[in-house]
């Protein structure tokens, strides 16, 4: 690794040294601007964001389609668009440290899995032991142990040897869910994860992200435009105006999990659903917004 | 009714390709047999079979031309083959991979894709001479044109998807490449070596038109230079034989070394 691309990558502990229980996560005042594609000024994604993620809890960013969920989470300490200086203004920090590029902390799963159609589903789960940074960090006996119990506590552990395409989309997502946590990062990033997925689907794995949370802590952000979604998981629920997003509103959550129909239905949760749609189409908002049950 | 995705039973599709085969052999067989073309320009199937069979085994020296000619000929597609494959798909990957590279290099390849490859033949004669060196190079730079941008093509074509969630997970830029998207690209790179080696036996009958003593496209020019029109005909079946051989194996190679590309 050069040291340029050492220098892009945030660190923020020795490769032996034991992870704290959590990171704090701070956004301050972060402002995105991208090239209209007419190559004519700029367009504003992100009007001013400021955020204070201090907990392992579970965090719903919840906006209109294409109002700039994922160019916030990018900015939490994943992958930096191309070509483009980001964020434009303002700062994140991750653990008091400045963060600038992907972080080792944090690991983004995407609504379209990216696993590598030539392995297994085991080498998919083991996958990023291929890669020096966590060779280095993970010895051979521990990767073999983390993997094994990744795909059982996702449920393919009787489907290692298959491959991605003699899976369901809920199996690949599993697959995706296992290889991010296989690392124990202490941030989850999520890209609507779920949204490709059949109603049925959406739910259990819905249950397990809960179930792998409460085995795992660790700070979740999860990009969502279903405020059903967004009711069920979240500790937190993060509203975003269409774009450029501001947070219009900023919900917690105190049910425990898993949440039930009856609390979805109950009048308090249907008010907050109304004033969440309410927030979504006051703002300027021309985007969609889902309500599933 | 007709459909372009309705696939048709095998049996019926063996049954058109044999029906078109069966029609040029019998309009062939026409023409020879009732004399409307003169031997000399068309020989008969029969003569072409006597041919055939007289190339394969000569009693008289007690040796197979046609073995000979098709051992050699198939030794100097094997050996640019592996030097199209070992120089032109690194550089083709590092071209998809490095858009430097990529800037750098496709004013040079780009081009010579439309070049006219046999125009090459008497400067790289004068070059280096009419012996194997010659003949290899040429078959090379043939290939080589053809399969660098196909390579570079398919490193471009893997989704940025990959690259970005390898990215993620801490691989270096050579890691995300090498563990992310040049795996993706495998079959059509390999699409790219099958295309290649075909375009070589295109090339083979000029490559060994200088001073061949071996190997079938020698077979063909002296055969031609005899009048012997039987023998021209008994040596590009047996080239179009060859490549097709090549081809089927190449295509069984590629569905046994990538089964998850077509699931």
């Amino acid at each position: 690794m050069s040291e340029a691309q050492q220098a892009e990558r945030t660190n923020d502990r020795a490769p032996n040294e034991e992870p704290a229980s959590f990171l704090d996560v701070t956004v301050s005042q972060v402002v995105q601007e991208y090239p209209r594609p007419d190559g004519e000024g700029v367009q504003r994604i992100l009007d001013g964001i400021d955020l204070e993620l201090n907990a392992p809890t579970i965090n719903m960013l919840l906006g209109p389609s294409g109002c700039g969920k994922s160019t916030l989470l990018r900015l939490l300490g994943g992958v930096r668009p191309i070509g483009v200086k980001s964020p434009t203004s303002g700062e994140v920090r991750i653990g008091g440290v400045p963060c600038n590029g992907p972080h080792d902390e944090a690991v983004m799963v995407f609504q379209r899995y990216a696993n590598r159609p030539d392995l297994t589903v085991y080498e998919n789960v083991a996958f990023p032991f291929r890669l020096k940074l966590w060779r280095a960090r993970v010895p051979p006996a521990e990767q073999e142990t983390r993997v094994q119990e990744m795909l059982e506590a996702v449920g393919l552990a009787d489907k290692a040897e298959l491959r991605p395409s003699q899976l369901s989309g809920g199996q690949n997502q599993r697959v995706a869910l296992a290889r991010a946590l296989v690392l124990r990062p202490r941030i989850l990033l999520m890209d609507e994860p779920f949204g490709a997925l059949d109603a049925q689907t959406r739910e259990e794995m819905q249950r397990l992200l809960i179930d792998l949370w409460k085995a795992q802590k660790c700070i979740v952000v999860f990009v969502t435009h279903d405020v059903t979604e967004a009711l069920l998981l979240g500790d937190r629920v993060l509203v975003l105006s269409a774009s450029p997003a501001t947070i219009v509103d900023d919900f917690r959550i105190d049910e425990p999990r898993p949440r039930s129909d009856a609390w979805l239905m109950s009048t308090p949760v249907v008010q907050m659903k109304d004033r969440i749609l309410q927030r979504l189409h006051g703002s300027k908002s021309h985007g969609q917004v889902r309500v599933s049950f | 009714m007709w459909n372009p995705y309705d696939p048709l039973p095998a049996r019926q599709r063996r049954a058109y390709g044999f029906a078109s085969v069966a029609l040029v052999l019998g309009v062939w067989t026409v023409l020879t047999a009732g004399s409307l073309v003169p031997p000399s320009k068309l020989p008969s199937i029969v003569q072409c079979g006597a041919a055939f069979a007289r190339l394969a085994w000569d009693p008289e020296r007690g040796e197979s031309l046609l073995l000979q000619a098709t051992t050699w000929s198939l030794l100097r597609v094997f050996v640019a083959s592996v030097l199209v494959v070992a120089i032109g798909v690194p550089m083709g990957i590092l071209m998809g991979a490095e858009p430097r590279i990529n800037a750098f290099l496709s004013p040079l390849v780009d081009p010579l894709r439309s070049a006219p490859v046999v125009a090459i033949l008497p400067i790289l004669v004068m070059w280096l001479g009419i012996g194997e060196t010659m003949k290899i190079v040429f078959l090379f730079i043939g290939a080589v044109v053809f399969l660098v941008p196909m390579v570079r093509d398919a490193m471009q074509a893997v989704s940025q998807q990959h690259w970005i969630a390898a990215r993620d997970l801490g691989a270096t830029p050579w890691e995300a490449v090498r563990h992310a998207v040049y795996p993706m690209a495998k079959p059509r790179i390999m699409d790219a070596i099958i295309v290649a080696v075909s375009v070589m036996w295109t090339y083979i009958t000029v490559a060994e038109y200088v001073n061949a003593d071996r190997g079938l496209g020698q077979l063909i020019s002296i055969a031609r230079r005899q009048s012997a029109m039987d023998k021209v005909f008994v040596g590009i079946g047996v080239i179009i034989a060859l490549a097709l051989v090549t081809y089927s194996l190449m295509r069984a190679l590629k569905r046994a070394l990538y089964p998850w590309e077509s699931e």
